[in-house]
């Protein structure tokens, strides 16, 4: 059971890894074509300029593959190559009924389970080489469209829009709750596959043009390392040589938004540091989404500003998380240090 | 002994060049000959040649996706661990997968 959950995060983890840069592509190009134009009434109006639409359609069109690819991948893992005709189909069936990520997950899925239950028949050997190149592709694909045309797509899309829907009309306090969970995750195992659920969570709404959950990820992504840099600036005495050399790595890498960049005193500390960037990283979340802010890019930290909304709050969210994580483990570093001296006198 | 190795990560820009530092470090240490290949973002890099696989006594896969082109190593003696374990204690899983 634990071994089918674990090749199951292995394969929606693979068909993410590919579709990160379509989504990259996509959300930045998209928002440096709109920027430069002004907004009418049925949104930006790109008619005086040229360009800004070019870029837009470029960026368009990463966003058309990224279904496909995501699908396509996770099929790919499952199944070998025979997986990504199907989930190719799939995807871009998903995206064509609005049945989106969650459609493009869920196809990909079937659509390797399928080719791979289809390999188990036995065919007599003049058939055999005429399976991958033939049979397999339109046979899956075949099912994968009939489900999702007939079957599945509908109630996804319904389900896609209800989120949608939810999203746009958050109160306070369920923006609160959304945005709190979201900075947990993120700092929990510092870019594992927690991290990467909310990540990928944020990362997918880019597309179907809600940003305000990226936007919260994008601040919390950055304070575990900011933070963690900060406080081994603060009391040097408090730190190991290498923690305090791994301090001014963790900082840049907090500026570039890699998160990772605080695993090295959470693995020397975690009972320690793990609380302490969860509460930071939740207080950027919180901030940044009370803010409004919005992240156009699959990214985080200091490095998105200029494709984010509300630059303002972010960088407020990102300081006040940073100062909350820093603040947080020199109090129990330095409770530690006391009770160790009390110890051993 | 002579051992070779893939890190890969989902997104392909920190952990699967930390792992792969932590698992060279660890080699040197303890005496060992590691030729780690990364699949990052990137795509391959460093990548393991015919020769190395044939001289190498065990193949380790440090990975959180499937590994690209892993029919290279059929036959030989595979080991997969998750990446965080390359990243946390590369000694112990070197030390293991040598014995």
């Amino acid at each position: 059971m634990i071994e089918a959950l674990k090749n199951l995060r292995q394969h929606l983890l693979t068909g993410v890894s590919y579709a990160i840069p379509f989504i990259a592509c996509g959300g930045i190009m998209i928002a440096a074509g709109i920027a430069f134009v002004p907004m009418g009434v049925d949104g930006p109006e790109f008619s005086n300029a040229p360009i800004p639409k070019l870029i837009n359609d470029i960026g368009s069109a990463a966003f058309k593959l990224l279904l496909p690819v995501l699908a396509g991948y996770i099929a790919y893992a499952i199944a070998g190559r025979p997986g990504l005709v199907p989930g190719f189909i799939g995807g871009y069936l998903s995206g064509d009924i609005h049945a989106g990520f969650l459609g493009a997950i869920f196809i990909g899925l079937i659509a390797g389970w399928i080719v791979n239950q289809i390999k188990l028949i036995p065919v007599p050997k003049y058939i055999k080489p005429i399976m991958p190149i033939l049979i397999i592709p339109i046979v899956s694909s075949t099912i994968v469209g009939v489900l999702m045309l007939k079957v599945l797509g509908m109630p996804i899309a319904s389900l896609m829009s209800g989120l949608g829907e939810w999203l746009k009309g958050m109160q306070t306090g369920n923006a609160v709750v959304l945005a709190m969970v979201l900075g947990a995750m993120i700092a929990f195992d510092m870019g594992g596959p927690v991290n990467k659920a909310a990540f990928f969570f944020g990362s997918a709404l880019i597309e179907q043009e809600q940003y305000s959950v990226m936007g919260a990820c994008a601040a919390a992504i950055c304070t575990p390392p900011l933070g963690m840099g900060l406080a081994s600036l603060l009391r040097r005495q408090l730190w190991k040589e290498e923690e305090r050399e791994a301090g001014i790595a963790a900082l840049t890498m907090g500026m570039i938004g890699i998160t990772e960049g605080a695993i090295p005193f959470a693995a020397a500390d975690p009972v320690r540091v793990i609380p302490c960037i969860m509460l930071g990283s939740m207080v950027a979340s919180t901030i940044a989404m009370l803010g409004g802010v919005g992240d156009h890019a699959p990214h985080g930290g200091p490095i998105v500003l200029p494709v984010v909304d509300h630059r303002l709050m972010y960088i407020v969210a990102i300081i006040a998380g940073t100062l909350v994580t820093a603040l947080a483990i020199t109090f129990l570093k330095s409770l530690k240090k006391s009770t160790a001296i009390e110890d051993h006198p | 002994m002579k051992i070779v190795a893939i890190t890969t990560c989902p997104t392909g820009i920190a952990h699967t060049y930390m792992a792969a530092e932590q698992l060279e470090k660890a080699a040197r240490t303890l005496g060992h000959q590691i030729k780690v290949e990364t699949q990052g973002a990137m795509g391959i890099e460093n990548r393991l040649t015919s020769q190395d696989i044939q001289a190498a006594e065990v193949v380790l896969f440090a990975a959180a996706i499937e590994i690209e082109e892993q029919e290279r190593f059929d036959g030989k003696k595979m080991v997969k661990i998750g990446i965080q374990e390359a990243i946390k204690d590369p000694v112990a899983v070197l030390q293991r997968i040598t014995h």
